[in-house]
């Protein structure tokens, strides 16, 4: 067990950066998610719109890591660690219930309410991280102040933001509003605990993924038979929402960009400071309502100073976490965690270091075959074919601002996809 | 508590199985995730 050497300074802080760059592009794409669905009109059963949301996933969850790293590569990670399929399922239906919760919770409070009550998972994540991954030991008061202290900030900073548009939020069933976001809350926290463990063993982020899509496809389709009453009600549903299916399945593959830097900030720098770095996705998605779909307009200037308050909260408590990374000390803490994990499902120690460290674990499975295409292609042709039959709603749009933020969301794209690439080769 | 045999053969055997069941920790996603569909039933 003594292979799992101390990582070298420099390549730590490399992953490091790359985790923290991941965390930030992670927020941005994840706040983006929110704008297709704004397209969908009022009247379709929050379940079926989750489904929807959840096919698209699938979709993108199968097709970008075939394309990145061939199917081959995936099947040869699962063959090191083939538990991390039970737990990568467990994930993923922690997640389709999630996510059906906050359709529910945006309905009856409203998103600006729910948003933080949702996004206090990171402080869940922290306690987890602490509890069974050995994350923040041995970090120093400094480091424990960054990142406690950030995620608090972030969470006084997105309340106030909830504050703001509080006189907009649908009347009646608040508690019930307020239950379902919290509960969200505690499912999307919990999930980071399969994460982490698939990630301390050395499991590739994108073969992980591939397999949390099962477990959210069959939950949320278990959830939406059950909720509509069975297979002719629900296929008839979706009939009746063909016109937007398209615009929710392109929220959904908008969505798995920013998880897929989700999941590699989570192995990189751990859950305590990757899901608060995910959390400005609440950010995010505010600058989309408010200067693309001209939300809280002719608020007064109270409104306006609370959310750029709010705001300056966020992105300081996102900035104290992103330089509070982990010393080297805390490191091999992580790695002690690393092979406590690997003794308990036998692991080749080799393929748990050399993950861990973000090196090439089957150089020689990362081929694209023949499959890889297929898949590619024929998610492809699902998203085309929704596209033809999908209607633009009327709505009144800032073209300028939406250039502009998209162009911000491909630049970090850009940019943390080109350095996870040079220090990972997306490992 | 590690899991003898034949890893890396593929599949999740049923030694691999008993390894994730006695994992105390598997249970804290397993029972918040009931949890989550009491709550879910509640609301709907």
């Amino acid at each position: 067990m003594d292979q799992l050497t101390t990582l070298h300074a420099s390549r730590l802080r490399r992953l490091q950066l790359v985790g923290v760059a991941s965390g930030f592009t992670a927020g941005a794409w994840l706040g983006a998610a929110e704008a297709p669905t704004k397209m969908v009109t009022l009247g379709i059963p929050p379940v079926v719109i989750s489904l929807v949301m959840v096919l698209g996933v699938f979709l993108a969850r199968w097709s970008l890591p075939a394309l990145l790293r061939g199917s081959a590569a995936i099947g040869a990670d699962v063959r090191e660690a083939p538990h991390l399929v039970i737990w990568a399922i467990l994930a993923g239906c922690l997640w389709a219930v999630a996510n059906t919760l906050t359709v529910f919770a945006i309905r009856d409070i409203g998103l600006s309410i729910a948003f933080p009550l949702w996004n206090a998972n990171s402080l869940l994540g922290i306690v987890w991280g602490f509890l069974f991954f050995n994350e923040l030991r041995g970090a120093g008061w400094p480091r424990w102040l960054g990142v406690l202290g950030g995620a608090v900030l972030m969470f006084v900073g997105a309340t106030l933001l909830a504050v703001v548009s509080s006189t907009q939020a649908p009347s009646g069933h608040a508690l019930r509003g307020v239950v379902a976001a919290l509960t969200a809350g505690a499912l999307w926290g919990t999930m980071y605990i399969p994460y982490r463990k698939a990630y301390l063993t050395g499991m590739n982020p994108l073969s992980f993924v591939t397999f949390f899509t099962i477990g959210e496809l069959i939950m949320m389709t278990g959830l939406a038979l059950s909720d509509q009453g069975g297979v002719t009600p629900l296929v008839a549903e979706l009939t009746r929402a063909k016109a937007v299916i398209f615009w929710l399945l392109c929220g959904g593959f908008v969505w798995v960009i920013g998880d897929l830097f989700q999941q590699y900030a989570a192995k990189y720098i751990g859950i305590s400071r990757g899901i608060p770095l995910s959390n400005t996705n609440q950010l995010w998605g505010l600058a989309w309502g408010i200067l693309v779909f001209g939300e809280l307009k002719g608020g007064g200037s109270g409104v306006y100073a609370r959310v750029i308050g709010g705001s300056v909260l966020m992105a300081l408590g996102a900035v104290a976490i992103a330089v509070a990374t982990a010393t080297e000390r805390e490191h091999e803490r992580w790695q002690e965690a690393g092979r406590r994990e690997g003794e308990r499902y036998g692991i080749d120690p080799a393929y748990v270091q050399s993950a861990m460290t973000g090196e090439t674990t089957h150089p020689a499975a990362q081929r694209r075959s023949w499959l890889d295409w297929v898949v590619v292609l024929g998610a492809t042709a699902v998203f085309v074919g929704f596209a033809t039959v999908a209607q633009v709603p009327h709505l009144a749009l800032n073209w300028s601002a939406m250039v502009g933020l998209v162009a911000a969301s491909l630049a970090l794209l850009g940019g943390a996809g080109w350095a996870l690439w040079r220090v990972t080769g997306f490992n | 508590m590690g899991v003898k045999g034949e890893w890396g053969s593929g599949g999740v055997g049923r030694g691999r199985l008993t390894a994730v069941l006695g994992d105390p920790q598997f249970w804290v996603p397993v029972i918040v995730l009931i949890a989550g569909l009491v709550v879910l039933r509640w609301i709907s």
